[in-house]
């Protein structure tokens, strides 16, 4: 026991013996009520209240809730003819309960009013209540209130219709009250996160109506005792009263509940879960739909979903979106990132998220290797972009400068060669000059076009296919099912499979056709290059295939070469193009 | 050779380099054609066009603005809006698919050369006249990779190697009476080995000089 325990303990003795106390003044005094349910309630707030302290400590719900508990009882003791207990009872056991209560809906389960409009309507509703008790301790005369054998000595200024005239304008300037109070709980239902909903739901349908039976008592008599109807109600409102620390506990019970389903996830947990799952699995665990879960990059201020893709952790927010971020750490570093609904509570998050430990920690680790494998990915797609953006710019640059000049050069030399009157054997040098010089630009031709072909830029992949197949030493029929631009990389990527598959055809294949099937499906590109040669084609002979596979995986396609030994060789590649 | 009793044929020269631009003008006013315009670009092209009233324009494929298919663009759309007007264009590449486009835009009037073509003036300029005449001339490459497209056992294997030789010169835009210079052969011989060549493709004999190009070259490409 610690010592916060045992003052518990004292704190409730000392309740329990005021409770049992009022009661027995009550029996003695012949007061016309159900003496058992009258007590139970009392203690019941009192059970409440306490367990609350101790789960609790520093939120205002317990100490509230055994306020409430005690107030009551001031009318009990006031039956004792005794000087001022009497007054008490009249005034504040019969009045401040409604305020506590009105406090206790709208501050659930956090102990805090949340807007200004909850602390306003509270406000309003003390205010009334401080003020009728103080009407009451000014004018209450007991002999008017049907004990005229009561020795009570009197209130400074003693009237009987002043009394009844206050406190039914009190009764009925309450109805206004609870209006506003059903207003403030609707309020607060609409901003509420589903989880909070489900929390709180039982709590606001029994203050209701609890709320709502005062509001018909008070139509009913001003003076409970004297209306059999009254009196039911107010019984009624004792029995629900009962029931409000019932559904605080049974609110901690739930997240015991709830603990026994962290249980449950520890056994889930014990097998291969598919990438994604654990967060479904902490989803159902804390009943949290929205929960997310993300996990730290190893040395990196960056998070990553279960499939590697980044993801900005939200910041602290307040209002209806705002969620809660738990970091998981171990040993100082983090790992995960829990984001769940402020309205789940945080223990048991936490529980959950040390039951799950090795799987997020499992997780985490392939979030890591998938995050890299895409940063690889992505970096060598960009390597390979930049090469065919240098390729088409050497390409650029030979066709608009040494070409250029090439041919200008040819026009200068024919010049002179047309021209009358030069000797033979100079005549025989400009032609032996010429010669070379075509010869010189047809080779810086096949070079640019080797390096990067133009006609892929300016008319896009069928009509480069179709160029390559033209130029190819054997027949190459050319199928295309579509004459659309596709991105640069994938019409890159797909010509250099058909040109190497072509080139490696003519040098190995001994084959006497060729054929090219460009297609597109459901955002798929379908490059098939087919040969009727000998086949046997072998992937390591030389980096063709291999730089071919590279480029290929590089705009997130896939490559497949079926080669039998002489059944011809099948090239297959399939690249996504999103357009 | 300028043909004295013709009047000059006008040019119009496009081309975004000035260096080869000039030269070209020089050589082309060496050789009795008239250049009455010069452009840098698609744009300026169609300017001068529309002033100079040109009977040829020569223009590279690769101009600004784009600096991609200009050229070819701005052929197209000169023979469509001029279709008195011939249109030779000059290429770094030449690619069959853009040749033969150009043809089925307009089968007359048109030209697809390899741009180092005009080092040989006086093959140059007999094709800038032929264009000028209402006739094509397409680059022998061109052809030549239509035919080997068709491999050893297609259809033309049926041709002889002379028929062969004169399909090639046909294709690439060469009438009859050129055939025979070229070939030494006398003009009864050329017809008659063309005659035995539509016979064996089973194409129309009655093109004309004009027409039979795109015919051929349809045909050897889709053979």
């Amino acid at each position: 026991m610690t010592r916060r325990r045992w003052w518990l303990l004292a704190l409730g003795v000392v309740c329990v013996a005021w409770v049992l106390g009022g009661e027995w003044v009550s029996i003695h005094r012949g007061v016309p009520e159900n003496h058992f349910i009258d007590a139970l309630g009392g203690l019941a707030f009192l059970a409440g209240g306490l367990i609350a302290l101790d789960r609790r400590p520093g939120n205002a719900i317990g100490p509230l809730m055994i306020a409430f508990g005690m107030v009551g009882y001031f009318g009990n003791w006031g039956n004792l003819n005794l000087p001022v207990l009497p007054l008490l009872g009249v005034s504040i056991g019969q009045w401040a309960g409604a305020p506590i209560l009105a406090q206790i809906a709208l501050s659930y389960p956090t102990g805090r009013l949340r807007t200004t409009f909850d602390r306003v309507v509270v406000g309003l509703i003390y205010a009334g209540a401080i003020g009728i008790c103080v009407v009451i301790l000014l004018v209450f005369d007991p002999r008017s209130a049907g004990c005229p054998a009561c020795a009570w000595e009197p209130a400074p200024f003693p009237s009987g219709p002043a009394y009844l005239a206050a406190t039914s304008f009190y009764q009925r300037g309450g109805a206004v009250l609870a209006l506003l109070f059903f207003l403030a709980v609707w309020l607060r239902f609409r901003r509420a996160t589903p989880a909070e909903r489900r929390d709180l739901t039982p709590l606001w349908v029994a203050v209701c109506v609890i709320a709502l039976s005062y509001l018909v008592g008070a139509f009913a008599s001003p003076s409970p005792l004297a209306d059999p109807f009254a009196y039911l109600m107010w019984e009624l409102q004792s029995l629900l009263q009962i029931s409000l620390p019932v559904i605080f506990v049974w609110g901690l019970l739930s997240a015991r509940l709830a603990r026994s389903a962290v249980g449950d996830l520890v056994v889930e947990l014990d097998r291969p879960l598919p990438p994604g799952e654990l967060q479904a699995s902490l989803s159902r665990t804390l009943r949290d739909p929205s929960l997310e879960l993300l996990y730290a990059r190893d040395g990196q201020d960056r998070w990553v979903n279960a499939r590697g893709q980044p993801e900005p952790l939200p910041g602290p927010g307040a209002g209806p979106g705002a969620r809660t971020v738990m970091v998981v750490e171990r040993d100082g570093r983090p790992l995960a990132a829990l984001i769940h609904d402020p309205a789940l509570d945080r223990g048991l998050v936490r529980a959950a998220a040390a039951a799950a430990g090795m799987a997020i920690e499992n997780e985490r680790l392939h979030a890591e290797v998938r995050a890299q494998l895409e940063e690889a990915r992505a970096s060598r797609q960009r390597i390979v972009e930049a090469g065919d953006r240098e390729r088409r710019r050497v390409e650029r640059n030979l066709h608009d400068g040494a070409q250029q000049r090439l041919a200008t050069l040819a026009l200068s030399l024919a010049m002179i060669r047309d021209r009358d009157g030069a000797d033979p054997a100079m005549a025989a040098s400009l032609a032996r000059a010429s010669a070379e010089l075509r010869q010189a630009i047809d080779e810086l031709r096949e070079l640019a076009r080797g390096i990067h072909p133009a006609i892929l830029t300016e008319e896009g992949l069928p009509a480069a296919v179709e160029s390559l197949a033209d130029r190819s030493s054997l027949p190459v029929g050319v199928v295309s099912d579509f004459d659309a631009r596709l991105p640069e990389p994938v019409e890159t990527a797909a010509y250099f499979v058909v040109s190497e598959s072509l080139a490696n055809i003519t040098k190995h294949a001994h084959a006497s056709r060729a054929r090219v099937e460009l297609s597109r499906c459901n955002g798929t590109l379908r490059v098939e290059v087919r040969d009727d040669g000998v086949g046997g084609a072998d992937a390591a002979r030389g980096s063709g295939l291999l730089g071919l596979a590279d480029r290929v995986a590089a705009v997130r396609g896939s490559i497949r070469v079926e080669t039998p030994p002489g059944g011809g060789t099948r090239v297959l590649a399939e690249i996504p193009c999103n357009a | 050779m300028p043909d004295p009793p013709a009047p000059a044929i006008r040019v119009v020269l496009a081309d975004d380099s000035v260096l080869f631009r000039e030269g070209l003008a020089r050589v082309l006013a060496d050789n009795g054609f008239l250049v009455v315009g010069q452009a840098a670009d698609a744009e300026a092209l169609h300017a001068v066009v529309g002033q100079a009233e040109p009977d040829v324009v020569v223009t590279d494929i690769r101009m600004p603005p784009t600096n991609s298919n200009d050229g070819l663009l701005a052929a197209q759309r000169i023979r469509a809006e001029h279709p008195g007007v011939g249109v030779l264009v000059l290429s770094q590449y030449v690619e069959t698919r853009q040749a033969i486009r150009l043809l089925q835009h307009a089968p007359q009037r048109v030209g697809y050369l390899l741009k180092d073509r005009v080092s040989d003036i006086a093959e140059f300029a007999e094709a800038l006249r032929r264009i000028a005449r209402g006739g094509s001339a397409i680059d022998p490459d061109v052809v030549a990779q239509l035919l080997r497209g068709q491999g050893e056992d297609g259809v033309l294997a049926a041709l002889t190697g002379r028929e062969r030789d004169i399909l090639a010169l046909i294709a690439e835009g060469r009438s009859n009476h050129a055939i025979c210079e070229r070939l030494f052969l006398s003009p009864k011989t050329v017809e008659t080995h063309v005659g035995s060549i539509f016979t064996k493709l089973g194409l129309l004999p009655a093109a004309d000089d004009h027409r039979r190009v795109l015919a051929v070259l349809m045909y050897i490409r889709n053979a």
